[in-house]
């Protein structure tokens, strides 16, 4: 739920009950005291009747106006309180039956006494409060559609800056160095915002600046120890005799070391493709570069007998040749590498798309395939094969993915 | 063969020089910029290996001051920069090869003898051992006068065991060489196994000794002892 409309919707609620609230109180007030008026003037009417009894020691006539009657009635014991009552009673003039409002009180004159009920139409004060119920209803509804227009339109374009920095911080990516433009706005809160957010950015930039130069810097610093280790390795071999023992121990360090070395340049080469430092573009001829690299892996198809399917149509595509190089590399590896002996190797080559279809001795393989060190326990890769492989596709804006489908593993490039 | 090599890293430089010195070679080294230029403008060498980074200067800078002397000493760069900038400036300033730290003694040598090679025979590029003759450039191999057929990758072999006669060779070095390091499979040796194999039996079927010894498992060494 958008904040604009949960505030929409508390606010329409809290405006409806406030004004239901007010409107009921109104009515019962203005109710009250056209009431007390109409009480007022019925007094008034007795007190009259009450002056002219005394004045003239006789009754008035009974006087039936049009909103006005006043009737008589001898009683012998006055056991009837003076009170206020609604009623109705027939207008002769409209004819028809009204509301009014009347005050039976009582009288004694000459040893008589009498009721007298007078009876003033209601009407009029009825109407009052009719019209102004409807024009309270009236001014609700106008301050409920103004509230929602105000919302839906006001809100809105205030939001505006809210969500121009929202879409700009989606779109953000990091190892893309891309910036957040500042949001022309008046509102402190946003132009705060706005702030932190170019902070943070900056800051994360600057972290992952310095821990991008940290992987390159560290690679660049092992690479002449490694060389010194190296050098001093095949130094000492040249010092023969050793004893068999010790031709298995060189053995293990040639090994570590050749390792060390592999892991340390991949560092380097995915910093490097990450900070966009090989530049050098030039147009490829994929079915070229494919028969090329089928050639080259031919001994390695061969020695686990592998079957190679290839069906290559023609492809242009433009990026470094460094890069395509290593990429098909790793492809190639990796489908030779995790397959079985007597395997099978498919290579489609579309316009749009390469594809690598191998057999394989896992089972579909999950999880985080393209992160760094990522890997099946027995492989003797490093685990950055398919991490430089996502990075070369992402340097390029194409896609790499992996699907497995009748026991085959499937890397598809789309480019 | 004369070769300068100019490496400011001690350990680094004293092990390629105990590597190449041997008889009918002169290494010269030089540790820093100022030596270097020196050397390079008093002297001739068949091959010069060039670290890039020197601490008082950059390497790529006497490149330049080759070319001004109008010399043709063979270069090769060695740089613990693997960068490709650094290759191309390295090639299009006249370098003749570009190796990456960290390297294989062997495969230094053998890079330096092809350039020294392509230096010193123009066009006619003849390694002879013994009773053993392969012309690399016309990638021809001959077994007392007598024409043998390798493969590619045996013909390869041979000359990497030809510039690197006497010295351990591991079997990382020849895989590498072979199969270059991107290739990944730098683990899997039973390449190398078939391909010595089948160059032993080749050599040996056309009347040479047996040049080929393996070292403890590590690699193989080609020489006479």
């Amino acid at each position: 739920m958008k904040l604009s409309s949960r505030y929409n919707q508390v606010n329409i609620f809290t405006s409806l009950i406030a004004l239901i609230i007010t409107g009921v109180i109104y009515y019962v007030v203005i109710h009250f005291i056209l009431t007390d008026k109409l009480d007022k003037d019925l007094a008034v009417e007795e007190n009259e009747i009450n002056q002219y009894v005394k004045t003239y020691q006789k009754l008035p006539l009974p006087a039936s106006y049009i909103d006005q009657q006043v009737h008589y009635k001898e009683v012998k014991e006055i056991n009837q309180a003076r009170e206020f009552s609604y009623t109705t009673y027939y207008n002769a003039k409209e004819q028809e039956i009204e509301p009014g409002r009347s005050l039976i009180t009582t009288i004694a004159l000459n040893d008589k006494k009498y009721v007298v009920t007078i009876t003033k139409s209601r009407v009029e004060s009825e109407d009052l409060v009719r019209i102004i119920l409807f024009i309270t209803l009236g001014i609700t509804c106008f301050l409920l559609i103004s509230l929602i227009l105000i919302n839906r339109f006001v809100l809105n374009s205030l939001w505006k800056p809210f969500y121009t920095l929202l879409n700009q911080m989606k779109a953000y990516q990091v190892s893309r160095m891309g910036k957040i433009n500042r949001v022309p706005t008046k509102i402190d809160e946003f132009n705060e915002l706005n702030d932190s957010a170019i902070a943070m950015a900056a800051s994360v930039q600057q972290d992952y600046k310095e821990l991008k130069s940290f992987t390159d810097n560290a690679s660049h610093e092992m690479m002449t120890p490694l060389a010194v280790i190296n050098s001093k390795l095949d130094s000492l071999l040249q010092t023969e005799p050793f004893t068999k023992s010790q031709g298995a121990l060189l053995e293990d360090i040639y090994q570590a070391v050749g390792r060390l070395s592999r892991l340390n340049q991949s560092l380097l080469l995915l910093a490097k493709i990450e900070n966009n430092l090989i530049p050098d573009l030039q147009d490829i001829d994929m079915k070229e570069l494919l028969e090329s690299k089928i050639r080259q892996f031919q001994e390695l198809f061969e020695k686990d007998g592998l079957q190679l399917i290839h069906q290559l149509e023609s492809c242009q595509l433009r990026m470094s040749k460094y890069l395509v190089d290593i990429l098909m590399n790793n492809l190639f590896s990796n489908a030779v590498r995790h397959n079985h002996k007597g395997g099978l190797i498919e290579v489609r080559l579309q316009k749009d798309s390469l594809q690598l279809i191998n057999t394989g001795r896992d089972a579909g393989l999950e999880g985080q395939l393209f992160d760094r060190f990522s890997k099946s326990a027995p492989s003797e890769g490093l685990g950055l094969g398919l991490a430089i492989s996502k990075q070369i596709c992402a340097l390029y804006g194409f896609t790499i993915a992996y699907t497995y489908q009748n026991e085959k593993h499937f890397f598809t490039v789309h480019f | 063969m004369k070769i300068l090599i100019i490496e400011d890293e001690q350990a680094v430089l004293e092990s390629i020089l105990t590597y190449f010195t041997e008889e009918g070679n002169i290494c010269e080294y030089a540790s820093n910029y100022l030596m270097a230029s020196e050397k390079i403008a008093l002297y001739n060498y068949d091959c010069i290996l060039l670290d890039l980074g020197l601490p008082d200067g950059e390497g790529l800078n006497l490149l330049e001051e080759l070319k001004k002397l109008k010399k043709k000493d063979g270069v090769l760069i060695i740089s613990a920069r693997h960068s490709l900038d650094d290759k191309l400036a390295g090639l299009d300033l006249g370098a003749d090869d570009y190796l990456v730290k960290p390297f294989h003694l062997s495969e230094l040598k053998a890079r330096v003898s092809a350039i020294v090679r392509r230096k010193n025979y123009d066009g006619h590029n003849v390694i002879v051992f013994n009773e053993i003759n392969v012309d690399v450039f016309a990638m021809q191999t001959s077994v007392n006068e007598q024409t043998i057929t390798l493969t590619r990758k045996e013909f390869d072999l041979l000359v990497y065991f030809l510039s690197n006669k006497g010295k351990v060779v591991t079997k990382n070095a020849m895989a590498e060489h072979l199969w270059g390091d991107e290739m990944d499979i730098a683990n899997d040796f039973d390449f190398i196994y078939t391909h010595i194999k089948n160059l032993r039996k080749k050599l040996m079927e056309a009347g040479a000794k047996d040049y080929l010894h393996s070292v403890y498992g590590i690699g193989y060494k080609f020489g006479t002892s």
